[in-house]
């Protein structure tokens, strides 16, 4: 196994705070909510497991050098990465193909299954909008998933999804909550200047053409 | 492509600064000595950003190089490295396709100076294409997909953007560690899905004017030559989206010396570019003409 205190990106004389502050950024940046019905969600997965096992790791060395006896194990809080789930009582059996389909990560078969679907109930449009997400075809994604929640609001699957779709995403600390069009934020107009000015012409050698 | 990504500026020390130049430098300098003095005309940022994404996380190594335009100080400039020539192929590859199109648009005397630059490069593409020629195909691919989606005038954001996000995509095909590959294969995707829609939405007007094919007058049936804002809200929500998708597969890279840089992109620079262009702020660099000229008039007072 790899360096616990690699793993978690500090240096082993680092305090017990200093470690803990370490893990719950790590943790909040492989957050299952950041991988939702993402193709990328396993590896966000094993990188959590990995995060979480250095942590624990740690926490046991660190507890048997200052000798007490009474640890637990660490039971680490984020173990849903789930995208969308293969068995889901209710729906017809077309949609239950499709939804296993998904699972297995074969997007193509489900969207052949669902163009073939005859009825586009809620369920139809959010596994179209899973499908889409999953393509990275995300205005779609968002046009299906919000039908879905319409047509269906008390459906907390097609609710989660959509607080996915629209979350924050991670940033570092020290970068505000931005938005292309989140007009929130007065360094946000302070970059987009210096942006500017570097696009004029005022600063510097990245504006020259550069024949180096 | 178009050269909008760059980092912000305001949040990176000397140090960091002087290492994107030195990417910078590194891969005119590769462009010139793989394919001649014509294809350094072809260097942007774009083409930078991949080559760092490409690098390995270490300290590239890097050396003192005048050129043309640094004539009297010494630029410190990245030295020869695998990712350089991949970017520098890539670019050469997608730059002459690029032209063909416009050539392909253009009238007879409207397409002249693409003519004339397609002749300066033909000898630095035949030389591209033997050294990526899986680039090379899939680049004719998504190109002829993208011509046949604004051939039907197609209305889906999505299915507009696709071909040039797919085409970005099969750029990551040269990696050769599995999960990599894959982690940048996403990022990629979602890079060309944003370059494509931002410099959608910076040609809004112009295409207004010329009644050239933008996709998203056909997705908000806008009438007017301007973005209202309710369709800017809408167009920020979903460029957003892939920011995040980008920062999601970012965060499962190890880039090593290059985090600095790179975060002040996928956190910062990506909003702050797609703000201005949404407000009309964005100014694209001069035209390269001026540019020269305003090189020489600052290196020789």
């Amino acid at each position: 196994m790899n360096d616990p205190y690699k793993v978690l990106n500090v240096s082993p004389t680092a305090s017990d705070d200093e470690v803990k502050r370490a893990y719950r950024e790590l943790a909040r940046k492989y957050h299952p909510d950041n991988y939702h019905d993402n193709p990328l969600a396993d590896l966000a997965q094993e990188k959590m497991k990995e995060i979480n096992e250095a942590y624990e790791t740690v926490q046991r060395q660190r507890r048997a050098a200052s000798g007490a006896q009474s640890y637990r194990g660490y039971q680490s809080g984020y173990q849903g990465y789930q995208g969308t789930q293969s068995g889901y009582a209710g729906s017809d059996p077309t949609l239950r193909q499709a939804r296993a389909a998904v699972a297995s990560g074969d997007i193509s078969q489900a969207e052949r299954l669902l163009n073939a679907a005859p009825e586009h109930n809620a369920e139809w449009n959010f596994l179209m909008g899973v499908v889409c997400m999953r393509r990275g075809w995300l205005d779609e994604a968002q046009t299906y998933i919000n039908t879905a929640v319409q047509m269906d609001p008390q459906n907390a699957e097609y609710r989660q999804a959509q607080t996915a779709m629209n979350g924050e995403g991670y940033r570092p600390a020290g970068y505000g909550g931005f938005g292309t069009l989140a007009n929130n934020d007065l360094c946000m107009r302070l970059c987009t200047a210096s942006l500017c000015m570097s696009a004029l012409g005022t600063g510097g050698c990245w504006v020259l053409p550069c024949f180096c | 492509m178009f050269g909008y990504v760059v980092p912000s500026r305001a949040r990176l020390d000397e140090r960091e600064n002087e290492r994107f130049r030195a990417v910078y430098c590194g891969l005119c300098h590769t462009l010139g000595r793989r394919y001649g003095f014509a294809a350094r005309f072809l260097l942007n940022y774009d083409f930078t950003f991949l080559a760092i994404l490409l690098s390995p996380p270490d300290e590239p190594v890097c050396a003192a190089c005048r050129c043309v335009v640094h004539l009297l100080r010494s630029r410190c400039t990245m030295c020869a490295a695998p990712a350089l020539d991949l970017a520098a192929d890539r670019c050469v590859v997608l730059s002459w396709w690029q032209l063909q199109d416009h050539i392909a648009d253009h009238g007879f005397f409207a397409g002249l100076k693409y003519r004339a630059a397609s002749w300066l490069l033909a000898r630095a593409y035949r030389k591209a294409r033997v050294a990526a020629p899986e680039f090379d195909g899939a680049v004719r691919r998504h190109l002829r997909e993208l011509a046949a989606r604004e051939e039907e005038r197609c209305s889906s954001l999505d299915a507009a953007a696709e071909p040039f996000a797919a085409l970005l995509a099969d750029t990551a095909d040269c990696v050769a560690d599995g999960s990599r590959r894959r982690v940048l294969r996403q990022l990629f995707y979602h890079l060309g899905r944003w370059i494509y829609l931002i410099d959608a939405a910076d040609d809004f007007a112009k295409d207004a004017k010329s009644g050239c094919y933008n996709p998203l007058r056909y997705r908000y049936g806008a009438e007017e030559d301007k973005l209202s804002d309710e369709n800017k809200r809408a167009l920020a929500q979903t460029l957003d989206a892939s920011i995040r998708q980008m920062a999601a597969a970012y965060a499962l890279c190890d880039c090593g010396v290059w985090t600095p840089i790179l975060d002040s992109i996928f956190y910062e620079s990506f909003y702050g570019i797609g703000k201005a262009v949404l407000e009309g702020t964005y100014r694209k660099p001069l035209p390269r003409a001026k540019r020269t000229e305003r090189g020489k008039q600052e290196e020789t007072p």
